[in-house]
């Protein structure tokens, strides 16, 4: 056989050796590869005479390289019985970061398959100018409804306001759709003023098309759905109730966060838009109307001509174009806030003994805590995420309060989780205590040693936790264990 | 015993080699013709259920022979027995591999 040849066989059989050995617990790695190593000597002298056919013999010791695994299997699955490992990894700082790192990883995944979740991650496509409101007749009770005249928004137009510098308009109206292909669809279709995504100052993909007719703007979802993401869409006509429009522009997936769903909004001069239903009016405020809002609204009245006065609430839109990131945000705060509310956050080591774990161990004691909460606070993030667009692939109201909830409940309670788990973990290693007993005399139930004594499996502490919190002695406290104890552990 | 009569026909065979002066693995494999991946891990099984024993030969003996060290196993006194308990169960075993004492005689 060619020396370059039996070289690499050589070193391929070693690594076969080395590949298994991975299997075998640390501990016995080392004589096991010993013991290998000198076998597989033996079996190359034993198989190199006979080298006629080379390739057979290399074959041999191959086969018998690959009978290592089996062996290191044998030795794995042995030490897996003996649930050493288990055990030592049972309730271990390392286990729980592993898992909450699961969990993220998981939740990641889940947020970044939904199509509500991959919109929220552009900003720029949904959040509007400041300092815009939607103005609503005050005798309306609910928020966000559509009020307002055609009529009077062109009548405010044309007066010069002290409270706003510009105003858009908008009405949704089901109208069929057609295109030269297909029939026709229903669909909501926003008649709206030709400045509306001009004064919102959001980027719904519209470019001038040039020629005299309204122009139409095609939501992301119907662009998929109606038009089958048609790449060249733009610039071709189609019919809105049999009235030819150009496309202009598809909007952004989760571009339009303002009240009402639309599936296009065509755009129309002011004078264009019919006489109809009400609808909703947008519109700037000055500098001069901003100093008149209070908690997000404005009291907006409105003389007529004929001497009479109307009520008209200015409603802000910076809550519903905020986006998760300042929810969740918020939900954080408040879940910080409440915490004490809900548990002890006392994560000080108090002791029976003046021994104290030493710097490092506090520094990493400290480390511990603080990677948890951000991995909770992580997991809080795209889990709320995950579940508020679970069933809505676009940004409304409800889908925030859903986000708003569950992010406050997840950041909470996973925080509460957080120091509650590292009030229970030994200083020393960060094992989790284990093994609860119940200690102290029955009839001394009051103001007596009587409570509960749980072991670190390490045999650094024990800790001890008050059957009856008071004054005096009212927190968990710390037994550093001496030498005299370790015969009790196996570790 | 209940170990003695579980012994396998595999587990009873390597016995056997051992008894026969075979006292290393890869000795074990060419008298038997067992696999590596069989063999060995039969004898840590044995050597855990104290049948066997193992021990590291002495560095000098393999140093003279420019030779790694390697590690033989032994038949222990429960390694006997149960091998006698064996030999009822599997007669063919000593045919195919006569121990040390049958070859002298």
């Amino acid at each position: 056989m060619k020396p370059a040849a039996d070289r690499f066989f050589r070193i391929f059989h070693q690594c076969l050796l080395r590949g298994a050995s991975l299997l075998v617990p640390g501990q016995q790695r080392a004589e096991w590869q010993q013991e290998w190593k000198a076998e597989l000597w033996h079996v190359r002298k034993a198989c190199a005479p006979s080298d006629a056919v080379p390739m057979k013999a290399e074959e041999e010791i191959t086969a018998f390289c690959l009978g290592a695994f089996q062996d290191a299997f044998y030795l794995w699955r042995g030490s897996r019985k003996k649930g050493a490992r288990l055990a030592l990894m049972h309730g271990s700082a390392w286990c729980c970061l592993f898992w909450l790192a699961a969990m993220l990883t998981v939740s990641y995944i889940v947020a970044n398959i939904s199509a509500g979740v991959r919109a929220e991650r552009h900003p720029e496509h949904y959040r509007v100018r400041p300092n815009l409101v939607l103005i609503q007749d005050a005798r309306v009770m609910r928020d966000w409804a559509a009020t307002i005249p055609v009529e009077r928004y062109r009548s405010w137009k044309r007066m010069r306001q002290q409270y706003f510098d510009d105003f858009a308009f908008y009405r949704i109206q089901q109208e069929t759709l057609s295109t030269s292909i297909d029939g026709g669809y229903v669909r909501a279709v926003g008649h709206v003023s030709a400045n509306l995504f001009t004064l919102l100052e959001l980027s719904a993909g519209s470019k001038d098309t040039g020629g005299d007719e309204p122009r139409l703007i095609v939501s992301h979802k119907s662009w998929i759905k109606d038009f089958s993401s048609n790449p060249n869409l733009i610039n071709s006509m189609i019919r809105v109730e049999g009235r030819p429009v150009r496309v202009a522009g598809i909007a952004p997936e989760g571009a339009w966060r303002l009240p009402g769903t639309m599936d296009v909004w065509m755009l129309e001069p002011d004078t264009a838009i019919a006489p109809g239903a009400a609808g909703y009016v947008v519109a700037h405020l000055t500098p001069s109307g901003r100093s008149e809002m209070w908690n997000g609204r404005v009291r907006i009245t409105v003389y007529d001509a004929d001497g009479t006065d109307e009520d008209f609430w200015g409603i802000s839109f910076a809550e519903r174009t905020q986006g998760p990131w300042d929810i969740y945000l918020f939900t954080v705060m408040l879940g910080f806030l409440a915490l004490p509310a809900l548990t002890s956050v006392s994560i000080a080591d108090y002791s029976f003994s003046p021994h104290r774990p030493s710097r490092t161990r506090n520094v990493i004691r400290w480390a511990f805590l603080f990677t948890k909460i951000f991995l909770v606070l992580a997991i809080a993030y795209f889990l709320s995420l995950d579940l508020t667009y679970l069933t809505s692939t676009e940004y409304s109201p409800g889908a925030s309060c859903v986000q708003f909830f569950s992010s406050f409940f997840i950041c909470l309670f996973g925080l509460r989780w957080a120091v509650l788990d590292q009030q229970q973990r030994c200083p020393v290693c960060l094992r989790r205590v284990t093994h609860p007993a119940r200690v102290g005399l029955a009839s001394r139930t009051f103001l007596a040693w009587n409570g509960t004594e749980l072991m670190c499996t390490g045999g650094h502490t024990m800790l001890y936790v008050p059957g009856l919190p008071t004054s005096w002695f009212g927190t968990p406290r710390w037994v550093y264990l001496d030498s005299s104890w370790k015969f009790l552990f196996a570790e | 015993m209940a170990s003695e009569a579980k012994l396998s026909h595999t587990a009873a065979m390597i016995l056997q080699a051992m008894d026969a002066g075979f006292v290393y693995g890869f000795s074990i494999m060419e008298m038997t013709g067992l696999p590596s991946g069989t063999v060995y891990p039969a004898m840590r099984r044995l050597e855990s259920d104290g049948m066997i024993r193992s021990q590291w030969e002495k560095q000098s003996i393999a140093d003279a022979e420019q030779r790694p060290a390697r590690k033989y196993y032994k038949l222990t006194a429960a390694g006997n027995s149960t091998l006698e308990a064996s030999r009822k169960r599997y007669p063919l075993l000593e045919r195919m591999i006569p121990s040390e004492e049958a070859k002298s005689l």
